[in-house]
């Protein structure tokens, strides 16, 4: 029989969630829209966030939800940084040489925050009581993260589509040499882009850790990595809107697929829960290739 | 008359494939230029060399007195150097008025821009018709204009049009050419015009150069080039 309150209390957890995939997934979609490149070492931008939030709770005592600036921050320098040092020069360059340039972006940071912080998997913990949501008890900090993971979709929709920057932006995407031709420095526009789109995902990486508060380690962000590509290719890659409501999508469907799975016995429903996810993106390759939000 | 733009010994390509071989070009103030030749000749690279979006290989490029031969376009748009380039590259899924607004980039914020918004609206009252439109949604002449039209928006001193007239109806192209005509009248504006209609092309013009496999073959005044006619016909190959 089904539980009916365990399928009101996943539905609960899989839209947390799904709204924390979905910011998550946001930045890589950007990139991916502006500049036509895949980021591979997408999680790894994740694990910084995550690190930033642990590292100034438990050392500074800041608030988790203020360490959201930090990252914002170090999400804009260190996409600046790897823009200017080795993006600009393979914008053009075939598809490999941007998968393998992200993919060593990825594995330098994790082994950077490894020589300095260990491999250990760290925690804290925040805990500002629970609440109810549709009778279910949720983790208040939970919410929180939700919240501000709407707040900051919310202010990158503000950019993108409210300011003469986020025009230029739109531009550059719909026709690059028409943009070109108006005078926009396109250069200047993927370096800003890649900037915000490496900014949202490390703050994504301080939500994620305010959601967690567990299991930050170096190589955490290879799950998100993964699931970021499902979410992305769900969404039809380059939409920014498409990549959080496929990210909530794939929340609920992961822990709807988890009640199901549960109510067959001799199996581990976590373990089969991750693979079931690329059961659905092989679906939806067969399917709709070009995503569920794409024209 | 004074001398707007020089380009000398212009050699450009793609990647390892050259192909201009040489080009020199003089467009004085106020006047009216056309580039002829065949397809293949090589227009369109001395169009996009001269707009730095390909960066000349060799050769010189001089605009209002100044050197701007490695200058990138958004450099050039600034000082009014201005493409409408072929198959138009405008922003579809922007407005009509997004896209007039993308053509002053280089303005937005320091000066006002209604005086050259109510220009381009007079001169196509369609595009203020339309002006709320997304610009993929309309149909290919109006999308002429708006590309003419947001290559105003920059307040440019020199217009390059490559091809303006290619797949419109020849009314349109009329239309088209005949604004060309009242700009440079009524703005004193200088316009160099790649075209593959000589003779329409040649009866607004006053000086022409002829293009074949990336060099200059023939040129003179639109008049002495109309009595060598087939000569002309002769190296477009028609």
């Amino acid at each position: 029989m089904v539980d009916v309150g365990l399928v009101v209390a996943n539905l609960v957890y899989g839209l947390l969630i799904g709204i924390i995939y979905g910011i998550a997934t946001v930045g890589l979609n950007m990139i991916f829209g502006v500049l036509k490149i895949v980021n591979v070492g997408h999680g790894a931008f994740i694990m910084v966030g995550a690190y930033v939030t642990l590292l100034l709770f438990t050392l500074a005592g800041v608030t988790p939800p203020l360490t959201i600036v930090a990252s914002m921050a170090v999400g804009i320098g260190l996409g600046l940084l790897f823009y200017y040092l080795v993006i600009k020069y393979l914008v053009d360059a075939p598809e490999l040489a941007t998968l393998l340039a992200t993919f060593a972006i990825g594995v330098l940071l994790q082994e950077i925050v490894k020589a300095f912080m260990g491999a250990d998997s760290r925690g804290f913990t925040w805990n500002l009581g629970n609440i109810e949501i549709a009778g279910v008890s949720v983790a208040l900090s939970k919410v929180i993260a939700a919240i501000l993971s709407i707040a900051l979709l919310g202010f990158l929709y503000l950019v993108i589509y409210r300011t003469k920057l986020g025009l230029a932006i739109r531009a550059v995407v719909q026709d690059k040499e028409g943009a070109m031709v108006v005078g926009v420095d396109v250069d200047r526009i993927y370096a800003i882009s890649f900037a915000l789109g490496i900014m949202v995902t490390v703050a994504s990486g301080s939500i994620l850790a305010m959601y967690l508060q567990s299991g930050i380690h170096p190589y955490m962000g290879e799950i998100y990595t993964l699931k970021g590509f499902v979410i992305a290719v769900m969404a039809g890659l380059g939409s920014i809107p498409g990549a959080f409501i496929a990210g909530i999508l794939f929340g609920l469907f992961e822990n709807l697929s988890y009640v199901a799975l549960q109510s067959i016995e001799g199996i581990q429903p976590l373990v089969l829960t991750r693979s079931i996810a690329f059961l659905l993106l092989l679906i939806i390759l067969l399917v709709k290739p070009s995503g569920l939000f794409q024209r | 008359m004074e001398e707007l733009l020089r380009v000398e010994g212009l050699e450009s390509g793609y990647g390892e494939m050259q192909v201009l071989w040489g080009v020199s070009l003089k467009v004085q103030r106020g006047s009216l230029v056309v580039i002829l030749g065949p397809n293949g000749a090589g227009k369109t690279t001395t169009l996009r060399s001269i707009m730095g979006i390909i960066r000349p290989w060799r050769g010189s490029i001089t605009f209002d007195g100044e050197d701007v031969t490695k200058l990138p376009p958004h450099k050039k748009v600034p000082r009014g150097l201005v493409l409408v380039p072929e198959g138009r590259h405008l922003f579809p899924d922007l407005t009509v008025e997004e896209n007039l607004l993308m053509g002053a980039y280089t303005r937005v914020g320091k000066e006002d821009l209604s005086d050259t918004l109510e220009l381009v609206y007079s001169l196509f009252p369609r595009l203020k018709e339309r002006r709320s439109q997304k610009a993929g949604t309309m149909s290919g002449g109006e999308q002429q204009m708006l590309a003419i039209g947001r290559a105003l928006m920059a307040k440019p001193k020199l217009l390059m049009l490559d091809e303006p007239s290619q797949g419109l109806a020849p009314k349109i192209v009329g239309d088209i050419l005949e604004t060309l005509v009242r700009l440079r009248e009524e703005q004193g504006l200088t316009i160099l015009l790649v075209e593959q209609n000589i003779a329409q092309s040649l009866k607004i013009a006053d000086y022409a150069y002829v293009l074949e496999q990336g060099r200059v073959v023939l040129e003179g005044t639109s008049s002495e080039l109309l009595e060598k006619e087939d000569l002309v016909k002769a190296y477009l190959g028609i």
